[in-house]
């Protein structure tokens, strides 16, 4: 439940953010950066559904990268 | 140092530096200890520098008294029992013959369901208004904020939490301040200080005089923080490194801490298999305590029960949690203990060291 994933946004409709990440797309709370602007077309670090923090593109894509590493390695058995 | 630094450049960088003494770095956060294993980053280091995995699993903490309430809310109660999808396995210590987890109240008929956010709380409470849904919610501040921002925006009434949420700096301040902590330097975790701000470890350094640098989870940033340390070590000129510079900044995310101040309490807590440590968890404060269990069902955590908050009998989970030992010096390690069997909570969770380990390769129980 850790697993921070870092997602691009789609589309905002008032706290809540279409996002996607690898061809999947997901519904994220932008509860938590409400101050802060963010905009279509802006990477976020999703954790448990939240934006947690505005990233940039290049740190989205290594992440993603990572992560594929992470998920290949280790197929979990109760998922 | 440039983000373009490879791994294989900071081990190289490691080795050149003069270590003349073993250094035990601590890492407190399940995703570095994943990183660490997957990219079998142990065998790489210098010889004079250990890299032990400590508290860094909340699911593996989270009291056995908590998850056993939550069992018997969701057998005698008309309720919905939330909760991440890692908890549902999480035994209790329990007679034989009764239900010792919420796997298996699920199978007598319980209405339990995993989720893998708050949002979805709220989704099943709101579809339902007429029934209570109990959210059993562990977890750090990184989980907890959003729990936090759950509330503050506004639950249905018939959602009800127990609270099971911890502080991560407050386990590595009690073993610091222990006569034992078992290591020399810390590697703070990134997601934690993307919410929180790096400040908040920055006691290490100051009231302990400890090496301690905030890594993200690529190897390259685990690397580059394990450096940092063990430099900051030989030149005996220790300070709060940022190696996750890409999210954390100064301050943390304020938002996210405002949400956690309105709606929670810092309170003193229990550790499963640990015992209290000083203000290490999170309370429903204020008006939110409408929200709490305990206003509208009984208190099944302060019953009396052979073993209640101890970890599963000859279960090492607490030694491992706070970097006593290493998972395969537990005795069940690999024997009565897999992820298909798990006897206790680090073997169950996708952040327990034990199933790290275990996902990474290593089968052999060893002292
Ligand atoms: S191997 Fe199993 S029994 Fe041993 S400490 Fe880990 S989870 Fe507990």
């Amino acid at each position: 439940m850790c697993l921070g994933i870092p997602m691009q946004v789609v589309a905002i409709d008032q706290y809540v953010a279409r996002c996607a990440a690898k061809g999947v797309e997901r519904d994220v709370s932008l509860f938590m950066l409400m101050n802060d602007e963010v905009k279509v077309g802006d990477f976020v670090m999703v954790h448990v559904g939240y934006a947690i923090q505005i990233m940039t593109e290049a740190d989205a894509r290594s992440t993603w990268e990572l992560l594929d590493q992470v998920l290949a390695a280790e197929p979990l058995p109760n998922a | 140092m440039s983000s373009t630094t490879t791994a294989q450049e900071w081990l190289e960088r490691l080795r050149h530096l003069p270590l003349e003494q073993p250094l035990r770095l601590m890492n407190v956060c399940g995703g570095h200890e994943r990183s660490i294993t997957q990219a079998g980053i142990r065998s790489l280091l210098p010889d004079m520098v250990e890299l032990i995995p400590g508290p860094g699993c909340p699911v593996c903490v989270c009291p056995e008294e908590a998850i056993y309430a939550a069992i018997q809310y969701a057998l005698h109660h008309p309720v919905t029992l939330v909760a991440f999808g890692d908890m549902l396995r999480v035994p209790v210590n329990v007679p034989k013959g009764e239900v010792r987890s919420l796997e298996e109240a699920k199978a007598q008929g319980g209405d339990v369901r995993p989720i893998a956010s708050p949002t979805e709380a709220v989704a099943i409470a709101a579809a339902q208004p007429e029934r209570r849904v109990v959210f059993l919610a562990a977890g750090f501040e990184t989980t907890t904020a959003p729990i936090a921002a759950m509330l503050a925006q506004g639950a249905p009434e018939n959602l009800l939490v127990l609270s099971a949420a911890r502080l991560t700096w407050p386990a590595v301040a009690m073993l610091l301040q222990s006569d034992t902590p078992g290591f020399e330097a810390l590697i703070a975790p990134g997601h934690v200080a993307t919410v929180m701000g790096p400040e908040e470890w920055s006691f290490v350094v100051e009231r302990h005089g400890l090496a301690a640098a905030i890594a993200g989870f690529s190897p390259e940033s685990l690397l580059a923080a394990t450096w940092s340390v063990v430099r900051q070590s030989v030149e005996q000129r220790p300070f709060l490194d940022n190696c996750y510079g890409e999210l954390v900044r100064p301050g943390g995310n304020r938002r996210g801490k405002a949400l956690l101040d309105e709606v929670f309490e810092v309170v003193d807590a229990p550790w499963r298999g640990i015992g209290i440590i000083p203000a290490s968890g999170y309370a429903l404060r204020g008006d939110y305590r409408r929200h709490d269990v305990l206003n509208q069902l009984p208190d099944y955590a302060a019953e009396q029960r052979r073993r209640a908050g101890e970890m599963p009998p000859g279960c090492d989970c607490a030694k491992v949690v706070l970097g006593k030992i290493y998972p395969i010096a537990c005795r069940l390690y690999g024997e009565a203990c897999t992820p298909r069997t798990p006897v206790g909570p680090c073997m169950v969770s996708d952040e327990g060291a034990c199933r790290i380990w275990w996902s990474a390769g290593h089968r052999q129980h060893s002292t």
